[in-house]
């Protein structure tokens, strides 16, 4: 037990990028590390993407049991590691809703799309509230002009292409393009001046 | 390239680092960029942007069942790769194959599930510590869940949640396990006993809970107490035997 304690303490002075050989090589102390770092961003931002929190587990837990049996195969150059599993947990997420997607009636690209494609059974009172404050905009997207947040918000959390967006929204597929490329810039430019 | 050509790459780089292109044009992007440093500019600026999005949404803290789940798979994996074991042959399985299982292949042992709910299976399970005792009987009032107590230990509720064609089991008052243990899920098929490889834990406050994945066809599930990494057949008593 004690030798667990201080192999634990070891990974807890390592920089995510040390970890992930660890994890490559099935250091279980290394990737519960890894999950403690990073389990609470990747749960919530698949809770965001799904819209429940069983949903929100299965997607987290196939996240990282893939990093974990892939051998964590990180590459430095395309970013940080939180970025990477952010990554790989998105693009779960949007598996798991458009699986559901698939599975649900046929949908209306209404205006509450999102919401409406989710199994009725899993619209708890959580997700009622959820729904009030789906249009809330958080974070970086909280400054952007409200019709840029919302092209960027189907985008990367509905995971909806931009002549989806387009038909969506009953606006040409350039405008989506362009909104987006203006959100994106604004959200770049005020991360560039907090650094400055 | 001209500029009019880059423009066309250029206007679809917001759409590639939101995930919003169609596939094949999102491959076609990523060949251009290799060859375009103009491109390869504009997408390191706006990288970080499209990075910044998860790191805005409302934090939710993950159930510690969650982490327990995790752990305990990866715990088992761990454990797998370090033995390197060759599976047991079918001979030694059948010897080491417990008797409970025979007698689920003769009838159901369990119980039978709260009749009118139906979006939740709600059942209830019964359990005596590490070792099923008899005389089990339905405890079911119709208020959709009922605990059944047997032997000396106090009772464990199960829920079984159905969720399409996957489901949840939840428990509740599990005692904690001895070291080197952990709970297996099994599910029953055609009278067949077959492992999910959910490998679960209880947290402090005795709650576990596990995912089983492909429900379809499912008659029963048992939950029984398995060395670090899981087993390859039941080795013991079932914990809880819910039949659906």
């Amino acid at each position: 037990m004690e030798a667990m304690t201080v192999k634990r303490q070891k990974a807890e002075r390592l920089a995510d990028e040390e970890l992930m050989p660890l994890i490559g090589q099935k250091d279980p102390e290394a990737f519960a590390v890894f999950y403690d770092r990073h389990g609470g961003a990747a749960y919530s931002l698949a809770y965001r993407v799904v819209g429940d929190r069983a949903g929100a587990e299965d997607v987290t837990q196939e996240a990282f049991i893939s990093v974990w049996r892939s051998g964590a195969r990180f590459d430095r150059a395309r970013g940080s590691v939180r970025s990477w599993m952010l990554s790989i947990v998105r693009n779960r997420a949007i598996d798991a809703l458009r699986t559901r997607a698939a599975k649900a009636p046929k949908l209306t690209f209404d205006d509450d799309a999102i919401l409406e494609r989710r199994p009725a059974a899993e619209r708890t009172e959580e997700e009622a509230m959820r729904r009030e404050t789906a249009s809330e905009v958080r974070g970086a997207l909280g400054g952007l002009p409200g019709e840029q947040a919302r092209v960027i918000e189907l985008a990367y959390f509905g995971g909806f292409s931009q002549s989806e967006i387009s038909r969506m929204l009953g606006v040409p597929l350039g405008t989506v393009k362009g909104r987006m490329r203006l959100g994106l810039e604004k959200i770049r430019g005020e991360l560039a001046e907090g650094l400055a | 390239m001209t500029d009019v050509d880059h423009e066309r790459w250029s206007e679809d780089l917001a759409a590639y680092l939101l995930g919003a292109l169609e596939p094949e044009r999102a491959e076609a992007i990523a060949r251009h960029a290799d060859g375009c440093e103009r491109c390869r500019a504009e997408l390191r600026w706006l990288t970080p942007a499209a990075q910044a999005l998860p790191e805005g949404v409302r934090r939710m803290e993950p159930p510690p069942e969650l982490r327990a789940r995790l752990m305990a798979e990866v715990e088992a994996d761990a454990a797998r790769s370090a033995s390197q074991a060759e599976p047991p042959r079918a001979s030694e399985l059948d010897r080491r194959r417990p008797s409970w299982l025979a007698r689920l292949g003769a009838g159901p042992m369990g119980l039978r599930p709260v009749a009118g709910v139906a979006a939740a299976i709600l059942v209830v399970a019964a359990i005596a510590g590490f070792a099923l005792g008899g005389g089990l009987g339905s405890g079911a009032d119709g208020g959709g869940e009922s605990t059944i107590a047997a032997g000396r230990a106090p009772g464990v509720t199960a829920t079984m949640v159905n969720e399409g064609d996957s489901g949840t089991l939840r428990l509740a008052n599990v005692h904690q396990l001895p070291d080197g243990k952990v709970l297996e899920a099994w599910v029953q098929r055609d009278g067949e006993v077959e492992p999910v490889r959910a490998l679960f834990v209880p947290d402090r406050d005795g709650r576990a809970s596990t995912r089983l994945p492909g429900m379809d066809g499912v008659e029963a599930v048992m939950v029984t107490a398995e060395p670090k990494g899981g087993s390859e057949q039941p080795t013991g008593e079932p914990l809880i035997t819910i039949s659906l």
